[in-house]
C-alpha cells in the first residue's frame, strides 16, 4: 500500500469519527476505496478543512460549463456528472469538471428520470437540488438528464434515404445535409448531399433552401 | 451527435419538415450505396502524397487524350474481370471517374461488391476536376495499380504518442481538441482541452515553445486542429487513431 492510500484511509477514519454520515462507508472495502479517492479529491481541491464547512465552500463550481448552454447557474443546484452513489451510506458524489461534491440523500429524496438511485449510470449528467441540513449537504431532488431523443416520426432509415436519392432532389422535394466536418464530406458523402458542418451551422445557413416546408434530412457519422 | 443538433437548429429557423438520418454514413456505406468523393479530396491526397487509387473508366484512346494525373486505366467493360488487379487491402481508397456518372456508379457497385469499403465516384467527374483547375496529363496511362499505405502528414506514431502521454516531456503538450462536454468525462493526464473550433480564439493559451500533440476521438478533429496550428506557425502533430479515455485518464488506442 502506498503512503497516499494510507493517508486517505486515515482521513476517512477522521471523517467517520467526525461525521456519522460516513460511517456506513467503512464497511465495504470497495466503497472505502471509492471514498478514499473522493476524499483525496476533496482535500486536494479545498485544502484540509473540516467537513462541516463543505457547504460554505463557494469557490467550487456548482455548474459544469457545458450545462450553462441550457441552464442558468443556481446556488441550490449542482449540475455535473454522477461520480458515484452509495446505497448504504446514502451519499451521492457529483463531479463538476475537476471538482467534486458529496451530499447525503434519504428515502424522501425525489428522483426524476431514473428507476432508482442505483440505476443512474455513472458519468451520467445529473442535476442535484441541495439544501443544508445538520451542517452537511442534503439532496432534496435528483434529476437525470434524458437522452436527446429524436422522435420516431423524425427519423429516416437508410432504405428511405436511398429511395429519395434515386428519385432525385427536385422530384422528391428534399435536401440532404451532411453535418460532419467538411473534410469528411469531401472524402465521401451521400449523392446529392450538401456539406453543412454542424459547428459552422450559423455561418453556412444560406445553404438551406428558401422553402421552409422542404424536407431536410440531416446525417452525420457518429462521433469523430 | 451532430445531425440531431443541426435538425434542431433548422427547426428554430422555421423549417417545418426536418428529419434525421441517425444511422448516417456508416449505415449508408454498409448497405453498399453509392458514395461520392469531391475533386478537393482527390487533389488534397495528391498534394499530401496520400496514397489513393484513381481509376479512369473511359476507353483507352479517349483517356490518352486527357486524364487526371496519376489515374490508372481500366475501361468500364473490363472492370468485372479486374478483381486481381486491385490491392489486397480492402480499405484502400478507390475513386472512379468515367464519361458519365452512371458508368462510374456501375463500376462502383462491382468493386464495392468485392468488399472494397472505401470506394467512391468522383463528384462531377473529370469535368469538375478540370473546372477546378486541377492537373491533367496526356499520353499512355498506367494499367497496374500500386498501393502502399502510408501515414498522413503530421501523424504521430501510436507508440510515440503513448510515450509522450506517459512521460509528459516539458517540450510537448497534449491538446485534447474534443468539445468540453466530451472532455469533462475524462482526459489524459497533463492534457489541455481546447476544442478544434475554439482554437482560433484561444491561441494565447497554447504555448509556442512546445510541440503540440492533438487528439480527439477518431483523429478527424485532431487533424483539423493540427492544420490550424501549423498555419499559425506552431510545431504540431496529431493522433490519427481511435482513442477512448476513462474518467481516471486511462486510455485505449485502436487503429482500424
Amino acid at each position: 500500500m502506498t503512503n497516499g492510500v494510507a493517508a486517505s484511509y486515515n482521513v476517512i477514519n477522521y471523517l467517520t469519527l467526525k461525521n456519522p454520515a460516513f460511517a456506513g462507508c467503512t464497511k465495504g472495502g470497495r466503497m472505502v476505496r471509492k471514498l478514499a479517492v473522493l476524499v483525496t479529491g476533496l482535500i486536494l481541491l479545498s485544502g484540509i478543512v473540516p467537513l462541516s464547512s463543505a457547504v460554505a465552500q463557494t469557490e467550487k463550481p456548482k455548474i459544469a460549463p457545458i450545462c450553462k448552454q441550457c441552464h442558468t447557474p443556481d446556488e441550490k443546484i449542482l449540475r455535473g456528472v454522477l461520480g458515484g452513489i452509495s446505497g448504504k451510506a446514502k451519499t451521492i458524489q457529483v463531479n463538476i469538471g475537476a471538482a467534486s461534491w458529496l451530499a447525503k440523500w434519504d428515502d424522501g429524496t425525489e428522483l426524476v428520470g431514473a428507476e432508482s438511485f442505483g440505476k443512474i449510470p455513472k458519468e451520467k449528467e445529473i442535476a442535484v437540488h441541495i439544501t443544508e441540513k445538520d451542517g452537511a449537504l442534503f439532496v432534496k431532488k435528483v434529476s437525470v438528464k434524458q437522452p436527446a431523443k429524436v422522435p420516431a416520426e423524425k427519423l429516416v432509415k437508410v432504405e428511405e434515404v436511398a429511395r429519395l436519392v434515386e428519385l432525385g432532389v427536385e422530384k422528391g422535394n428534399f435536401l440532404i445535409l451532411d453535418s460532419r466536418p467538411a473534410p469528411r464530406y469531401h472524402e465521401g458523402h451521400i449523392p446529392t448531399s450538401i456539406s453543412l458542418y454542424d459547428a459552422d451551422f450559423d455561418k453556412l445557413v444560406d445553404k438551406l433552401p428558401k422553402e421552409k416546408d422542404r424536407m431536410l434530412i440531416f446525417y452525420c457519422g457518429g462521433p469523430t | 451527435m451532430m445531425s440531431p443538433a443541426s435538425a434542431g437548429k433548422a427547426e428554430k429557423l422555421g423549417y417545418t419538415n426536418s428529419k434525421v438520418f441517425h444511422d448516417g454514413l456508416p449505415a449508408w456505406k454498409k448497405a453498399g450505396n453509392l458514395v461520392v468523393s469531391t475533386a478537393k479530396y482527390v487533389k488534397d491526397n495528391m498534394d499530401k502524397e496520400i496514397p489513393q487509387i484513381l481509376v479512369d473508366l473511359r476507353l483507352v484512346d479517349e483517356a490518352k487524350k486527357e486524364h487526371i494525373t496519376g489515374a490508372v486505366s481500366i475501361p468500364a467493360k473490363e472492370i468485372s474481370a479486374a478483381k486481381d488487379r486491385l490491392p489486397a487491402d480492402k480499405k484502400a481508397p478507390i475513386v472512379f471517374y468515367a464519361a458519365d456518372a452512371k458508368t462510374a456508379a456501375d463500376a462502383f457497385k462491382v468493386v464495392r461488391g468485392w468488399g472494397y469499403t472505401n470506394t467512391a465516384i468522383l463528384d462531377g467527374g473529370i469535368e469538375a476536376w478540370k473546372k477546378a483547375g486541377n492537373p491533367l496529363a496526356s499520353g499512355a496511362l498506367k494499367t497496374t495499380i500500386v498501393y502502399v499505405p502510408k501515414p498522413r502528414p503530421g501523424e504521430i506514431a501510436i507508440e510515440e504518442f503513448k510515450t509522450v502521454a506517459e512521460a509528459l516531456p516539458k517540450d510537448k503538450l497534449i491538446l485534447d481538441v474534443r468539445d468540453e462536454d466530451e472532455a469533462m468525462h475524462g482526459m489524459l493526464k497533463g492534457a489541455k482541452n481546447i476544442s478544434t473550433q475554439a482554437i482560433p480564439g484561444r491561441l494565447s493559451e497554447i504555448p509556442k515553445d512546445k510541440e503540440i500533440i492533438a487528439h480527439c476521438v477518431t483523429g478527424v478533429r485532431a487533424e483539423m486542429a493540427y492544420l490550424l496550428l501549423k498555419e499559425q506557425g506552431y510545431k504540431a502533430r496529431f493522433l490519427n487513431a481511435d482513442i477512448k479515455i476513462d474518467k481516471d485518464g486511462k486510455y485505449e488506442i485502436t487503429k482500424e
